[in-house]
């Protein structure tokens, strides 16, 4: 190229592109990024010793708030692994609720992301209008769990509310009004030329790369490798429930686009099957207070990719280490790769392009509201909130 | 290649080499290795058995030893988690960047959190800790206690 040097510049950790604090420092020539040095660990909170210091039931809600988003996949990647130390099978419904929260929470995670990455090139419009959709799912959680964001419908053992009879209908209607919206906002992702300017070929992320670099979720499928952990290793009722894993071949930020589009009919699919084929019965089952020695390798599909949880019991009531790795931390490193080459301008819609959650990856611990409902906590403060 | 074959393959392979094979339930396996023979049964499953993908890499703290568990998945399904024990007062391990560039994060984890140094990893620099977090302290080892971190944590950050 013959640019006489390498210009340095940082992204981070405060960036208006990025929603959350990380830091990444890009070496540039021209406007053509020839290194990335990604820095994560800025929302590192020290979760996993967290773990160690509470009781099994304790730490379902502190699972369940390593991530905003994606808090029931947390919550239920957590209570599959004690049950499986446990030695139980949880009743059918509650495998069936599992799966309709889990579901849910798919879509309302992806159109929360379609809404940024319309947000990434300038589409505002599109941002708008996805996130007024997405209120109608966040209603449905609300409805059916009590609560938008944490829907504490987990516990050891199944789940802690039921879904009657009498709320189906209102899940269907809502259900029927999100995929007409869904399919409309595909065909403008599709068709739409500014959109495809800035995505179609931008951030390739090659098949043989992204399965070096362990990518997973959307992002990986997105370069045409078939691998989800609902199919391939299926827990909840995913072994009963139909549905397409969704892989497209063009391995650029629009095949991530559409993936997660795709994927959102295929969640609608799943979640009016398991309405319809729930079956009767209990939705717990009484399980001991101490877990026996044992260790479980757990894993669920979030809606950013492969989940993981290991857990390692010493009969105490509190675990040996509890070990999280979120979607996040392992698609950094096919980031980092899809994003050599590119123009500067290009970097927030590629950084957007994973769907990264960087509270998820960096594993941040709650913070108390009750106790203190101001953002700017002293260490102290957020050191009591660890504490209780 | 299903679990029945897999398992079948990794016995045949693996003999003198394995301290612990368990298979808890259907497509999931924990096997647990000498030492010496790390490189090797890594570069058997990663190449001949296909075990392409690293979930992720775990470090726990046995008191005198740092057990690290490979969790590598076959085509999406099957996962195996590979142990081995280091010494805490030796805590070298060879780098499977060279294998699995997808390694790179999940072993920079591991050292900041547990002290392992990966032989001939690209950069051991610190990934999750912040910036003048003290040598030596390793968080995620039973040692120190929530306490201590604490405690140090707001001497130097308050």
């Amino acid at each position: 190229m013959g640019y006489a040097s390498t210009i340095k510049v940082p992204f981070g950790p405060q960036h208006p592109a990025f929603k959350e604090p990380e830091y990444f420092l890009f070496e540039v020539e021209g406007d053509l990024v020839v290194n990335v040095t990604p820095r994560i660990g800025y929302a590192h909170k020290g979760i996993e010793k967290a773990f160690e210091q509470r009781n099994y039931n304790e730490n379902i809600y502190l699972a369940e708030r390593i991530c905003g988003i994606c808090s029931h996949a947390h919550a239920t990647c957590y209570t599959q692994a004690i049950e499986e130390m446990l030695g139980i099978q949880i009743p059918p419904r509650a495998r069936y609720i599992r799966t309709i929260i889990a579901e849910l929470e798919r879509l309302h995670s992806h159109s929360l992301w379609v809404g940024i990455a319309a947000h990434e090139v300038g589409y505002d419009t599109l941002f708008m209008y996805t996130w007024r959709d997405r209120e109608v799912v966040m209603e449905l959680l609300e409805a059916l769990t009590g609560g938008r964001v944490t829907h504490a419908m987990n516990t050891i053992g199944g789940v802690r509310r039921d879904i009657s009879a009498d709320i189906i209908p209102k899940v269907k209607s809502g259900l029927d009004y999100f995929e007409k919206r869904t399919k409309e906002y595909l065909g403008i992702l599709k068709t739409e030329p500014t959109f495809l300017k800035r995505t179609e070929g931008v951030g390739i992320l090659k098949p043989e790369d992204a399965v070096g670099l362990c990518a997973v979720g959307p992002t990986l499928r997105a370069s045409g490798i078939k691998n989800d952990v609902r199919a391939d290793d299926p827990y909840a009722a995913y072994d009963e429930v139909p549905f397409n894993v969704v892989t497209l071949d063009g391995c650029d930020v629009l095949s991530r686009t559409l993936a997660r589009g795709e994927e959102m009919l295929e969640s609608i699919g799943i979640i009016r099957n398991a309405l319809d084929h729930m079956p009767t019965g209990e939705l717990r089952v009484r399980v001991p207070k101490v877990v026996p020695p044992a260790e479980v390798f757990s894993r669920v599909e979030a809606p950013r990719g492969e989940l993981i949880h290991y857990a390692k019991s010493n009969g105490t009531a509190k675990p040996e280490r509890y070990k999280v790795r979120s979607p996040t931390l392992a698609n950094i490193p096919a980031l980092c790769k899809t994003l050599l080459g590119v123009h500067l301008a290009d970097i927030p819609i590629i950084l957007a392009g994973i769907d990264p959650c960087f509270a998820c990856m960096d594993r941040m611990v709650f913070v108390d509201t009750k106790a203190n409902k101001k953002w700017d906590l002293t260490m102290d403060q957020l050191k009591q909130g660890v504490n209780k | 290649m299903d679990m029945g074959e897999t398992e079948e393959r990794l016995h045949r392979f693996l003999k003198e080499k394995v301290i612990e094979f368990k298979v808890p339930r259907e497509r999931r396996i924990f096997v647990r290795i000498k030492k010496e023979s790390f490189r090797e049964v890594v570069e058997y499953l990663v190449n001949t058995l296909a075990f392409r993908h690293l979930s992720t890499i775990t470090g726990v703290d046995l008191g005198k030893e740092i057990e690290l568990l490979y969790h590598l998945a076959h085509n999406g399904a099957i996962e195996l988690s590979l142990g081995l024990s280091i010494p805490k007062d030796n805590t070298c391990i060879s780098t499977i960047t060279d294998l699995i560039p997808g390694a790179v994060l999940y072993e920079r984890e591991v050292h900041d959190l547990f002290g392992v140094k990966f032989e001939g990893h690209p950069d051991l620099s610190p990934l999750l800790l912040p910036e003048g977090w003290p040598q030596g302290v390793y968080p995620l080892r039973k040692e120190h206690s929530l306490d201590e971190l604490r405690e140090l944590m707001s001497k130097k950050w308050g």
